[in-house]
């Protein structure tokens, strides 16, 4: 045993120097990672940054074992390892946080944490055993956590520290965060931070996956920017600027800050009174949410996801039943209307998951976006017979202007990449020219690119005088974008703050259920 | 090559036509073959193996090479069955028995299809003759007759005053026996209950074994039931010491020490003369019945179980009545049964 | 009415649903294991039926020509070749739905008719006609078999009865306290979940699904070695189908799988009564009872959280 063998205070084997090498992969028809270089050393965060598809989630599975690589080699403190399921990565002390928790919500944490493990009293569980030990790893780490609990009752941040916990549990010298702001409230990040820093302290290494450059920058070391597979380069934190890091992203400039076009206090076009639903497993999801957005405006509506935002779109937009309240489109009463008619009356919807609620898979890029026009003249003759070469034209028209990028209008919507068939969803809806548009995080899981053009299309439509409702779990985005933001919280509004009023601080407390009232927020703060 | 493909087309038109140009006449030589469809397994020991067994007797008679026989078992989806049928009678079998009271309405539309091939159904007295079809035999198991003469002897032997019956549905064979042995056990014993249970399966041999432990459990001594899910019923019988009839095969091997009695169908009764007619190119469409006056229906008594003499002398002299038409059976439209004696004997 | 009542519930009707009970919780337990860990197999059936006609072959063939009583050995050797077979029959279901991820609801009935087809080809070579064998024995347990009512009603079955009832703690313990358990009940709710902490989902779906075969074909064994000591073609009538019905019913809990079972087994039990006294309602009527309640349960039971999240969803790392 040479000096590798030094011990972290959990009793866990450090690792001092973890490198992979040269590591490529393919997928059908894509390089998911081609000849990438990568090492974190102990004490350190290596940010992983990088757009959707860049490659980043590719390499860490690679790491973890989930994925097997065509080429490339991993060392752990200068000796070559083999990883070939998430049982070798554990052995190897590599934990792993999933931007998508890893969980079973049926079982306590405490089941989730033993999962797998052997147990001291094997072939029986020792769940008490498990728990002490959570609570010591809790309080040495600040994850606040009860082990009894099931998961399925725990808030999103009280399971991501579930997360933690289970790979420290399970001996973790090198920690892969995926994403792991992406749900979170600002105040939870900055506790997340705290853990991460203690952890550092005790000569954890950390690999943080995000494309949040602000956080990149706050938290890590180092800093490696992938792109298309390919790592673009290593840069230390200290130093870098944004503008630098979002260039070596995307390969050009990119625009981080719009100009808004000052807009008259327009009228009130969509007006929620009291509107109550209910969420598909019954519970009461939405409880008197009233609101109005106006014309000119863009309201952003914030919150941590699973608050009621899906609900408060398919509500207004026909989907769901209404249980009570009403909601007005330009002062006439729209409640439980149909989205035909919604549409026919000026009010377009951008759902939240496009390929299932915006898209058939299968339809080619033209019929997808004919959906709701077909019937209609000029590209329905007598309402029946479909009038091809009328569409063609209109469909060449959006593919051109909205910039849709796909070899024909013939293609099949599915082999678009997710930043093109989201302008496809908006040309869709813009062309219509609607009058109030709900937008249901309109660029999850699309490109800085694509995200920055639908942006600027989103305050075109503004300018056009358009009430636009921005539903979106991306505090960056609705602070860009928004004239006013409303927080929502367990169904209910928390509050409505102009932009101009807004920091970061109050609303990451609103979105953690803090009433504002004015007071009691600074208190807390 | 356009002259090899002209050969070809030859070729498979003839192959086509020929078939149908062959007499449909039994030519010397050749087998006579038989296809039979039915619901059940060929020893199911009941209803199916009843016609199986018959068909082999025949073969035994005329020779292995002189009689073929072929079977579709299991067919007891009607749609199944009718495809079975079909191809039978394409591939020119000489008789195609449907051996299913439920086979009616699929043979009605494929009997016409082929004129020249000769069907018989059972169990059943219609042979289509009102529709202008004259190619479908039919045959049908007075099995009242055999049930009501066991139904004498339950009423005899009964010491608690219970016996049970257990059904498959209410309707054909099956209800034609259970209504007859009621009546014989109503004839003999009027102070006698018969408690009668349809248990709506044919197969579900836990159903009837916990239909038997009901009718045990009300008392009853003697059980007996039709269809081929009775083995289940019949080992509660045997727990309980209770005994039984058995109808459609012999059934003693399943229980020696319980079982009285069985009622066996010998189907050659109407098999021999339909096959007679068909090699005589003859096809007329006939109804048969077995009786226990044509020897179709049997009363074979079990060796082992030691009948008393009194309810042996009892069962002849009604199998004697029954003979003779002293006793005869009448079924109205609705399939209700009535017992009618005739006048010179109502005084014994 | 209060007389209708008694002379069906009686101590014999009781005692009649619990044996009627017992395929059911040998299939419906075995199928619970499976579907835990997320496969759902629908070939019960069929596994039942092969189970039935081997032991029952089994007992034929090691018992004594001509005796007239139960042999220990031939009985043994009878449960052994159903669970073989049932082992065997597991390993290809689970290899067609969890190496092939075939789609479960199709596989399950393709299982299903070979098992059907197979034990009828079998018994049809194999034996000339319908036979009996003697089968396991009604044991009394001492003492507790003669308690009024209860004694009778509990402790003179014979010993597959005991043995299935027996399945619903250890089962509840299994799940409930042991690390297989928990593996077994995390691979059917978040096997991706269970794959990264390194648990192999596809052993977990095996090891179930080939349990549950196991169990499936000891069913069909309690009823051609043990209940009713005969067996024929099809002797199953549908129970297989209903044992994965109950499963439903029972919210994937061994508890509420054997409420089930003897729920349906009793109204069965009562319903053959009802229908032998002749209570004025058509038998056609009376027979649907147990299946309408199952139904009308199911429907009710339709929006539980307990049904594990994977159910019918083949797993594959990575996509």
């Amino acid at each position: 045993m040479t000096e590798s063998s030094t011990l972290l205070p959990t009793g866990q084997r450090r690792i001092d120097h973890l490198e992979m090498r040269g590591i490529v992969k393919r997928f059908p028809g894509v390089l998911a990672a081609d000849h990438v270089d990568f090492d974190v050393k102990a004490g350190e965060v290596h940010a992983l940054l990088g757009e959707n598809g860049a490659g980043k989630s590719t390499l860490m599975k690679i790491l973890y074992g989930l994925y097997a690589p065509n080429e490339g080699e991993i060392y752990i403190n200068g000796k070559k390892v083999e990883i070939h399921s998430p049982a070798d990565a554990i052995a190897n002390g590599i934990g792993m946080v999933h931007q998508h928790f890893m969980l079973v919500p049926t079982l306590t944490v405490a089941e989730n944490v033993a999962l797998g493990l052997k147990s001291s009293r094997e072939p029986m569980l020792d769940l008490d055993v498990v728990s002490e030990r959570i609570v010591t790893l809790a309080e040495r780490y600040g994850l606040q956590v009860d082990p009894s609990a099931p998961v399925w009752q725990l808030a999103v941040g009280e399971r991501q520290r579930v997360e933690i916990i289970k790979a420290l549990y399970r001996g973790a010298a090198l920690l892969i965060l995926d994403e792991p702001t992406a749900v979170l409230t600002p105040q939870e990040v900055d506790d997340l931070f705290g853990t991460l820093r203690q952890m550092l302290d005790e000569g954890h290494g950390i690999i943080f996956i995000s494309h949040k450059l602000h956080e990149v920058l706050a938290i890590s070391n180092r800093i490696t920017v992938l792109r298309d597979g390919r790592r673009v380069g290593t840069i230390p934190a200290e130093g870098a600027t944004k503008p630098q890091l979002a260039r070596m992203m995307v390969g050009r400039e990119v625009i981080l800050q719009y100009e808004k076009v000052d807009m008259p206090h327009g009228e009130a076009l969509l007006r929620l009174e009291g509107v109550h639903a209910h969420s598909d497993r019954g519970t009461e999801a939405l409880r008197g949410v009233t609101l109005e957005v106006r014309a000119g405006e863009i309201l952003g509506l914030a919150g941590v996801s699973g608050n009621g935002q899906r609900e408060l779109a398919e509500a207004i937009f026909g989907l769901r039943p209404i249980t009570a309240g009403k909601v007005f489109l330009d002062g006439r009463e729209i409640t439980g209307k149909s989205p035909a008619l919604l549409n026919k009356l000026g009010m377009s919807y951008i759902p939240e998951e496009r390929m299932v609620d915006a898209v058939v898979k299968d339809f080619t890029v033209a019929e997808n976006l004919m959906l709701q026009d077909h019937v209609n003249p000029p590209y329905a003759v007598g309402k029946i017979f479909l009038n091809p070469r009328a569409i063609a034209q209109h469909c060449a028209e959006m593919i051109r202007s909205f910039n849709i990028r796909t070899p024909s209008q013939e293609t099949p919507i599915k082999s678009l990449s997710g930043g093109n068939i989201q302008k496809l969803v908006l040309a869709r809806e813009l062309a219509r020219e609607p009058r109030v548009l709900i937008a249901a995080q309109p660029t999850r899981g699309v490109d800085i690119g694509a995200t920055e053009y639908i942006h600027q299309r989103l305050l075109e439509q503004r300018a056009k005088g358009t009430a636009t409702l921005l539903i979106s779990e991306d505090l960056d985005e609705i602070l860009a974008l928004s004239d006013r933001i409303a927080v929502i919280y367990e169904g209910e509004i928390v509050g409505v703050v102009d932009r101009a009023d807004a920091d970061v601080e109050t609303l990451g407390l609103m979105m953690a259920g803090a009433k504002r009232q004015g007071e009691q927020v600074a208190e807390a703060v | 090559m356009k002259k090899l493909g002209f050969v070809v087309v030859a070729v498979l038109v003839a192959a086509l036509v020929l078939p149908v140009l062959t007499p449909s006449a039994q030519a010397e030589g050749e087998p006579f073959r038989v296809a039979v469809v039915m619901p059940s397994t060929v020893n199911d020991l009941a209803f199916s193996q009843s016609i199986y067994d018959a068909l082999v007797a025949i073969q035994e008679e005329r020779g292995e090479e002189n009689f073929q026989i072929d079977y579709s078992e299991n067919l007891f989806v009607v749609e199944d069955a009718a495809t079975a049928l079909r191809d039978y009678a394409a591939e020119g079998y000489d008789l195609v028995i449907a051996h299913g009271s439920q086979y009616g309405s699929s043979l009605e539309e494929i009997a016409p299809e082929f004129p020249d091939t000769a069907f018989a159904w059972g169990t059943t007295v219609n042979t289509f003759q009102d529709e202008g079809i004259t190619n479908v035999y039919a045959y049908e198991a007075r099995s009242e007759q055999g049930a009501f003469v066991q139904g004498v002897m339950a009423g005899m032997l009964t010491k608690s005053n219970v016996i049970g019956v257990i059904g498959p549905i209410e309707t054909g064979d099956a209800k034609l026996y259970v209504d007859g042995f009621s009546a014989g056990v109503a004839y003999q014993n009027p102070d006698a209950e018969v408690l009668v249970n349809y248990i709506q399966s044919f197969s579900d041999v836990a159903l009837a074994a916990a239909a038997a432990e009901a009718m045990l459990d009300e008392g009853a001594d003697i059980l007996t039931g039709t269809a081929q899910m009775v083995p289940g019923a019949v080992n509660k019988a045997k727990e309980a010491g209770a005994l039984w009839f058995g109808t459609q095969a012999d059934q003693a091997s399943l229980a020696p020490e319980i079982v009285v009695a069985s009622q066996v169908y010998d189907w050659t009764v109407a098999l021999n003369p339909i096959i007679e007619d068909i090699e005589a190119g003859e096809i007329n469409g006939e109804a048969f019945s077995l009786t226990l006056e044509n020897g179709g229906l049997n009363i074979v008594f079990n060796e082992d179980f030691e009948l008393d003499e009194a309810v042996m002398a009892r069962a002849e002299e009604i199998m004697d009545a029954i003979v003779n038409g002293d006793i005869s059976f009448e079924i109205d439209d609705e399939g209700n049964l009535s017992v009618i004696e005739a006048e010179t004997e109502s005084e014994g | 009415m209060i007389d209708v009542i008694k002379a069906l519930l009686t101590v014999s009707a009781l005692a009649s649903g619990i044996r009627l009970a017992t395929p059911y919780l040998y299939a419906a337990i075995g199928e619970t294991y499976g579907q835990r860990s997320g496969v759902l197999n629908l070939g019960v059936e069929g596994v039942m039926l092969m189970g039935a006609f081997t032991s029952f072959w089994a007992v034929n063939r090691f018992t004594p020509e001509g005796a007239t009583t139960y042999e220990p050995t031939a009985l043994l050797i009878g449960v052994l070749v159903a669970l073989a077979v049932g082992f065997v029959m597991g390993l290809a279901t689970a290899f067609i739905n969890v190496t092939l991820q075939a789609e479960q609801g199709i596989s399950g009935i393709g299982i299903y008719l070979f098992g059907l087809g197979m034990s009828d080809l079998l018994f049809q070579r194999l034996f000339q006609g319908v036979e009996t064998v003697n089968g396991f024995p009604k044991i009394y347990i001492p003492g507790l078999s003669d308690i009024p009512v209860v004694g009778e009603l509990l402790f003179r079955q014979n010993l597959l009865v005991y043995i299935a009832f027996a399945l619903v703690p250890i089962t509840w313990f299994v799940m409930n306290k042991t690390t297989l358990g928990l593996k077994i009940r995390a691979v059917g709710q978040n096997p991706e979940a269970a794959d990264t902490m390194g648990i192999s989902v596809v052993k977990v779906r095996y090891f179930t699904v080939t349990l549950g075969s196991m169990l499936a074909a000891v069913a069909g064994a309690s009823l051609s070695i043990a209940e009713h000591n005969v067996y024929f073609y099809n002797m199953t009538a549908g129970m297989g189908f209903i044992a994965v019905a109950l499963v439903y019913f029972g919210s994937w809990r061994a508890r509420g799988v054997m409420f089930g079972a003897l729920l349906f087994s009793l109204v069965t039990a009562i319903q053959l009564r009802a229908s032998t006294l002749g209570i004025g309602i058509p038998d056609e009527y009376l027979r649907m009872t147990p299946y309408l309640l199952t139904i009308i349960a199911l429907v009710f039971a339709s929006q539980r959280i307990d049904q594990p999240a994977a159910l019918t969803k083949p797993f594959e790392r990575g996509e």
